[in-house]
């Protein structure tokens, strides 16, 4: 019997542990990768230290969501502007202060400043150079044609990113169009389903598909491993009256119930700063939301293409509407 | 009016011994889950459950239940086979074979599919193989209810080798000589004499494999195939809709608790208990070519559960040492699924324990429904578990949240199943006699357990312990939602880094989860043990 308690004890011991304080918590939806040279500036710059506990963001909304007043995050960063308007919406935020949030352009923001875009990415084309069949290709529209059969790829319908895409498309063509598209790219689809984009991005590079429709930093991604993969980047949508390139945004959020909003906030200024913006860009090739810092140099400039004009914050609101339409349609 | 009475009272006291009572409370902390579905659940509308119940579920029902049939026929197969093959025939490299068919337990779904998908594609190793043979046309992809079957086939199919296995090697000779004697054939005797002797092993071993493949998130999230615990996980996460989900795992639930009840059913109406006496089992020594046959069908079935992804994780990982991209930070995430996995089988095996014997004993309906409701863990979605958990500690708990025991308590409700199907399998071979003597000899109830049970269980405990630290090691989606902050185990980092494609990264924490297993299996598996009980 003894020797049961003191198991007992040896095996409940480390639970009693109890988490050191003093730092700031971040629920991170975005890989490691791309956030934690950020993290590790601010805390060089400012000696706050950060914790990072990573997740997929539309999962650690739940848990910020179910935590409520209990949770003991400071900052949510997401990788979809749809989970932050999201956010906002249930009121899991707190308004981020003017000064802070005047850095970034409102449309990548949202209204109440509960949330600020960090850095964009552009849903492009990736074409493969030899193929002839993507000649008249020139918007996203064209993947539906049906020219174009068995040569198209697409990540699966529960990727956020092309989730926020049709949202985008949704807003600036009708309900219907958006419909017939994605019926029409299903017919074309064969087996152009991939559950990640670099392997869209790989398919194209082999030649076993034509064209694939993801975010612009895996073309680049894929060709710094491969320099002469023939692949090249296709900005869809840019001619007179075309919609232009769909925009996401990755971005970043106080936590309504933090217990430091005002360390928090200093890590905000600090992700929304220049050298914070300038190290965002570099890690991922993504666009800085922030005006008068350049993206990365093999990217296509900002301002040399047409974007299309859609308040970031809507992305969220049309949630759900877009997963209902493209589970009607039935897209893999 | 007095006799009824005392009658009644008896049978009140006869239940609620410590055993019952004990057997309750973990019942009920097993069932905190469930009551969250059901309460969720309720709050759906009338549309809504006809809504789901007419566009989802026809689908989710096919989807699910083909999938199931076609792991459990795998997992028979290969589990069946390879555990005959170990236990009656004596050959070169017998106790390697053992280890290649116990090792793919050690190894996710998750990373199974992850690994196949990549081994499969024109440029991976198994797919240049297929085009050099067969040419470019019908590469077979993974993406379909066949790749999903044979990625958790090959996961799962070890379970039932375990216990059949241990079966095997606890008949005796007696009736199978004597059904020889009496003139039946060898075969006739396999499905007369050993396939019904072995049945509840096969059948214990089939209920883990198809409860795993219910509520499997891994692979089929991965391989993107719509089974119940994927539409549920899709359903709360993508669209906030908990009460749809709570609704569509409480139709899981039911479609799970019935194929227990009825495995259960067949399993009831036999229960062998051997006598002290006879003669075990010897193996016979194969000759060459039989050798020969047997290594060609097991040697097949380790390439492909064991040796093959192992040599994939074995590459990357060299790719990510030469790389220096092993850390400190790493080794602190080895620390800490270690960490949690000793506790979680710790305590699940301790709380399987007043489970199985309370079971093992009485045979009514109290005992019975307590069985069914700890198995709770392993017919709920993980992601579901976690959520249920997650209200429970807010509502009545909250000082706990954060901290460990409240993943602790979500993995040993999750693997208590596990706990209580080995540990009741021992009980179940224990002759009831041994503990009437023990108990007509003087010995306290608690010093008979001790004393007298609790040796004869030592091979149900140690692979109750064995299986959850495995399952536990390997766990993700529960994991995810309620670790501490900033608490990041093994299968968090492969899922991280594999979302990323950092193969680089994945592939050494996925080699570390088979090196921690190695320990454990080994005491599980230590030269003798199979003779121990």
């Amino acid at each position: 019997m003894r020797f049961l308690i003191s198991f007992l004890m040896v095996v409940l011991l480390p639970v009693m542990q109890v988490q050191a304080a003093d730092e700031l918590l971040v629920y991170s939806g975005r890989s490691d990768k791309f956030v934690k040279p950020v993290m590790d500036a601010f805390s060089r710059a400012t000696g706050i230290k950060v914790v990072l506990h990573a997740g997929s963001s539309t999962a650690l909304l739940n848990k910020l969501q179910l935590e409520g007043k209990r949770s003991q995050a400071d900052i949510y960063i997401s990788n979809d502007a749809g989970n932050l308007q999201k956010g906002a919406d249930l009121k899991l935020f707190r308004a981020i202060p003017k000064n802070i949030a005047r850095n970034v352009p409102s449309n990548y923001r949202s209204k109440q400043n509960d949330w600020l875009g960090l850095s964009a990415r552009a849903r492009v084309l990736v074409v493969n150079s030899h193929d002839p069949v993507v000649k008249g290709v020139n918007s996203v529209f064209d993947l539906a044609k049906p020219a174009l059969k068995g040569k198209i790829a697409l990540t699966h319908s529960g990727n956020e990113s092309y989730i926020a895409g049709v949202s985008v498309y949704m807003q600036l063509k009708d309900k219907k169009f958006v419909s017939q598209w994605l019926n029409g790219m299903k017919q074309n689809l064969d087996d152009g389903v991939f559950n990640k984009h670099s392997k869209i991005v790989k398919a194209v590079a082999s030649g076993k598909k034509a064209v694939g429709l993801v975010n612009h930093y895996y073309i680049y991604r894929h060709l710094e491993k491969h320099p002469d993969a023939p692949i090249r980047i296709l900005l869809p949508d840019q001619a007179k009256g075309g919609i232009g390139v769909a925009w996401n945004v990755a971005g970043a959020a106080i936590t309504r119930y933090s217990k430091k909003p005002a360390v928090a906030e200093k890590l905000m200024a600090f992700m929304v700063s220049k050298e914070g913006q300038k190290l965002f860009a570099s890690v991922n090739r993504e666009y800085p939301t922030r005006p008068g810092i350049s993206a990365a140099r093999e990217v296509p400039a900002v301002g040399s293409f047409k974007v299309a004009d859609i308040p970031m914050a809507s992305l969220g609101h049309l949630r759900n509407d877009t997963l209902d339409l493209i589970e009607a349609v039935g897209m893999p | 009016m007095n006799a009824q009475l005392s009658g009644y009272a008896y049978w009140l006291a006869s239940r609620f011994t410590t055993r019952g009572l004990l057997t309750l409370l973990i019942v009920s902390l097993a069932a905190i889950p469930l009551f969250f579905v059901i309460h969720s659940s309720l709050q759906l509308s009338v549309e809504r459950w006809f809504s789901l119940w007419t566009s989802r579920l026809p689908g989710l029902i096919w989807n699910t239940l083909t999938l199931a049939v076609l792991v459990a026929v795998g997992a028979f197969v290969l589990g069946v086979s390879s555990a005959w093959l170990i236990v009656r025939r004596e050959f070169a490299g017998r106790r390697l074979a053992i280890w290649l068919l116990v090792l793919p337990l050690t190894i996710p779904t998750y990373v199974f599919a992850h690994i196949y998908t990549i081994l499969l594609e024109p440029t991976g190793w198994l797919g240049r193989l297929w085009i050099a043979l067969f040419g470019e046309a019908g590469l077979p992809d993974l993406y379909n209810v066949f790749g999903v079957g044979f990625v958790l086939s090959l996961a799962g199919f070890s379970y039932v080798f375990l216990l059949v296995r241990d079966a095997l090697s606890r008949t005796h000779q007696n009736l199978e000589d004597a059904a020889r004697i009496q003139g039946a054939s060898p075969t006739r005797v396999f499905w007369r004499i050993n396939l019904p002797m072995l049945r509840p092993a096969i059948a214990a071993g089939l209920a883990l494999v198809v409860l795993h493949v219910l509520s499997d998130f891994g692979a089929v999230s991965m391989l993107r195939y719509q089974t119940f615990t994927l539409s549920i996980y899709l359903q709360m996460n993508g669209r906030f809709d908990y009460q749809a989900a709570a609704g569509l795992s409480l139709i899981l639930v039911s479609l799970s608790m019935t194929f227990l009840v009825v495995e259960r059913f067949f399993r009831k109406r036999q229960r062998y208990y051997s006598s002290a006496q006879s003669r075990k089992v010897e193996p016979r020594p194969a000759g060459f070519t039989e050798q020969m046959l047997i290594w060609a069908w097991l040697g097949l079935i380790t390439l492909f559960a064991f040796v093959l992804p192992l040599a994939w994780m074995l590459v990357w990982s060299w790719q990510a040492w030469i790389k220096d991209m092993i850390d400190i930070a790493f080794w602190g995430y080895v620390g800490n699924s270690l960490l949690i996995s000793f506790m979680a089988a710790s305590l699940a095996m301790l709380a399987g324990l007043p489970v199985a014997l309370y079971h093992a004993r009485r045979r009514d309906f109290l005992s019975n429904a307590c069985i069914q409701f700890s198995s709770i863990g392993f017919v709920l979605p993980g992601p579901v578990i976690a959520l249920g958990i997650l209200a429970f500690v807010l509502a009545a708990v909250p000082n706990i949240y954060g901290g460990m025991l409240v993943l602790v308590l979500a993995m040993v409700i999750r693997f208590l199943p596990l706990a209580v199907q080995s540990l009741e399998s021992t009980v179940q071979q224990l002759t009831p006699s041994v503990e009437q003597a023990g108990r007509s000899l003087g010995a306290g109830p608690l010093q008979n357990l001790w004393r007298v049970m609790l040796p004869m269980m030592r091979g149900g405990l140690i692979s109750a312990w064995v299986l959850v630290f495995i399952d536990t090691l390997k766990e993700l989606p529960a994991t995810l939602l309620l670790r501490p902050t900033g608490f990041d185990t093994l299968p968090v980092r492969i899922w991280i880094e594999a979302s990323e494609e950092m193969l680089e990264l994945a592939a050494p924490a996925a080699l570390m989860l088979v090196m921690g297993t190695l320990p454990v299996l080994w005491f599980l598996m230590r030269p003798g043990s199979e003779h121990s009980s």
